[in-house]
């Protein structure tokens, strides 16, 4: 799953990746409440210092951490358009060449919001790589969702990389007739055309087949289902869940308190 | 005692003019390997899938007549039920894998899944069934990194787990090299010994001539049904409906028509075999 480019739940034998999922989706949902709640971004940052030692914990520091430092470009273009155009800047930090004006509190508002994004995306990261989808769903499932959303969950991680694979067999069909795929720009979004008429019709095709397939399997079955994964919420769980809300709730009070 | 009976069963997919299948009248015994032959577009698939009532649940279109497979009704009974007592895999390996699943085993416990089977059986039949198609080793490998074969295997068993009495097989070799070929029909012949009652549509007539008890010629109607035997070495029949004879059929031809042979034609390779050995002789 690793070779798709997307982040997916990485395989290690750790505590985290053995507490319940909806623990650590609780923990995810208090940090997002937090990074919007808190309206001071030293509060907000100050909580990388909690990851770092659930990254180790979790045997996936760095996992948790490089996808985010890719996106520097993201970040640097959120600086410069917050410091030169924010709509409501009043405080002059520099003057700028070309009459260009770098404001102090665009650079503010830009550290808010990125500080907001990193500390999400880093929890969101670890939150992926130490669940499996599998235990996400069927904990999911426990709780109510919907058994059908449950299997799109799941499937949706498996197909993009067989769509994938046959984008690239159709390509190489179409170039062994002699289809032009490769030169400039436009050259390769007029190839790409072509593709998609193939690609289109081969998954329609593909849905049918893997409806039926799931209808040979009962999916439509009434009654209770049940999960092949064990997914728990043990007493540990309910001790996490209560330290995060009641962090979170202190953490959001003592950032409007001091 | 019959399984599966067809009484004047026809269907018409909307849109089509003609009957994809007409006029259909069969019965089959409990335990019986049915070897389904036919040309493309000879209804061999429509008739699989109508075991399972994919016809006239899943296609639209017209039916007539009725179908009863283990005193259920198909008309009157739903997809869902009828997946516990048929199992349908049809010809692509992978489509026919759910992606439930992120590994193999997962694969095969989601139809049980979906019937509620309780935690501790689940985990026992999916072992079980991963010993019977010898992919124990890769229990935890996701089902897609698995050869087309293997992949049929996994689809296979992963109907199979929910312990249907029939196992209706759509063509499941035709996508495979000769060793994932092989593979499937020894999982099949192994099914078959345990007593399972197989349908299997293939024109893979080799391996038919071993394994059927009967053999039904289709050509959007039932042509003959017959012994292996008797199908597979009436030429003409074969010829008419767009379908060859086996390369042992044709050696045993070649030898009659020199005047070495003189019995009825042969489709066995070891009764082809001893015929050449008593002519060395």
């Amino acid at each position: 799953m690793a070779s798709i480019g997307i982040i997916s739940y990485i395989e290690r034998d750790s505590y985290f990746h053995k507490v319940n999922p909806l623990t650590k989706l609780l923990i995810l949902l208090c940090v997002i409440f937090m990074s919007f709640a808190i309206n001071n971004f030293i509060f907000i940052l100050l909580l990388l210092v909690l990851i770092i030692p659930i990254a180790i914990k979790s045997k996936v520091l760095s996992m948790t951490f490089n996808p985010i430092f890719k996106l520097y470009f993201m970040f640097a273009l959120l600086f410069i358009i917050q410091g030169l155009f924010h709509p409501y800047a009043t405080e002059k930090l520099i003057d700028l060449p070309f009459g260009f004006i770098l404001w102090k509190d665009g650079l503010l508002y830009a550290t808010y919001i990125a500080s907001r994004i990193f500390v999400m995306m880093v929890f969101g990261y670890w939150f992926v790589l130490t669940t499996h989808p599998g235990d996400l769903v069927s904990s999911l499932a426990r709780i109510g969702l919907p058994h059908s959303i449950g299997y799109i969950i799941l499937t949706t991680l498996q197909i993009i990389p067989r769509i994938g694979g046959q984008m690239k067999t159709i390509i190489d069909a179409q170039r062994s007739r002699g289809l032009e795929t490769e030169g400039s720009l436009i050259q390769r979004v007029k190839s790409f055309m072509p593709l998609l008429g193939p690609l289109f019709m081969g998954s329609v095709q593909q849905a049918v087949e893997k409806s039926m397939a799931l209808e040979a399997r009962a999916f439509s079955a009434i009654g209770k289902k049940t999960s092949y994964r064990k997914t728990e919420i043990n007493f540990a769980d309910k001790i996490i869940m209560a330290g995060a809300v009641i962090f979170s709730i202190t953490w959001w009070w003592l950032s409007w308190t001091l | 005692m019959d399984i599966i009976t067809f009484k004047n069963f026809s269907w018409k997919y909307s849109g089509y003019r003609g009957w994809t299948l007409h006029d259909i009248n069969l019965s089959i015994a409990k335990g019986e390997f049915i070897g389904i032959i036919g040309k493309i577009g000879s209804g061999r698939t429509t008739f699989c899938s109508s075991m399972l009532g994919l016809i006239p649940h899943f296609y639209p279109g017209i039916m007539e007549g009725e179908i009863i497979i283990d005193g259920v009704n198909v008309e009157k009974s739903s997809i869902s039920k009828l997946s516990s007592i048929v199992g349908l895999a049809f010809q692509s390996p992978s489509n026919q894998l759910t992606g439930a699943g992120t590994t193999i085993e997962e694969e095969l416990a989601f139809g049980l899944q979906n019937l509620g089977v309780p935690y501790e059986e689940m985990h026992k039949r999916v072992s079980e069934m991963l010993k019977i198609i010898g992919l124990e080793k890769f229990r935890k490998r996701s089902p897609f990194e698995l050869s087309g074969g293997q992949q049929q295997k996994v689809a296979i068993a992963s109907v199979l787990i929910m312990n249907p009495k029939i196992l209706v097989l759509d063509e499941p070799t035709s996508q495979l090299d000769p060793l994932g070929t092989e593979q499937v029909f020894d999982l099949v012949k192994k099914l078959s010994k345990k007593g399972i009652t197989i349908i299997m549509s293939t024109n893979n007539i080799d391996y038919l001539s071993k394994f059927a008890d009967r053999i039904i010629l289709f050509d959007n109607e039932v042509v003959k049904v017959d012994t292996p035997k008797k199908i597979l070495t009436d030429i003409e029949l074969l010829k008419k409906h767009s379908l060859t004879h086996s390369v042992i059929t044709d050696v045993s031809m070649k030898l009659k028509k020199y005047g070495l042979y003189h019995k009825d034609l042969i489709i066995d390779f070891d009764e082809l075999k001893n015929v050449i050995k008593g002519m060395i002789k």
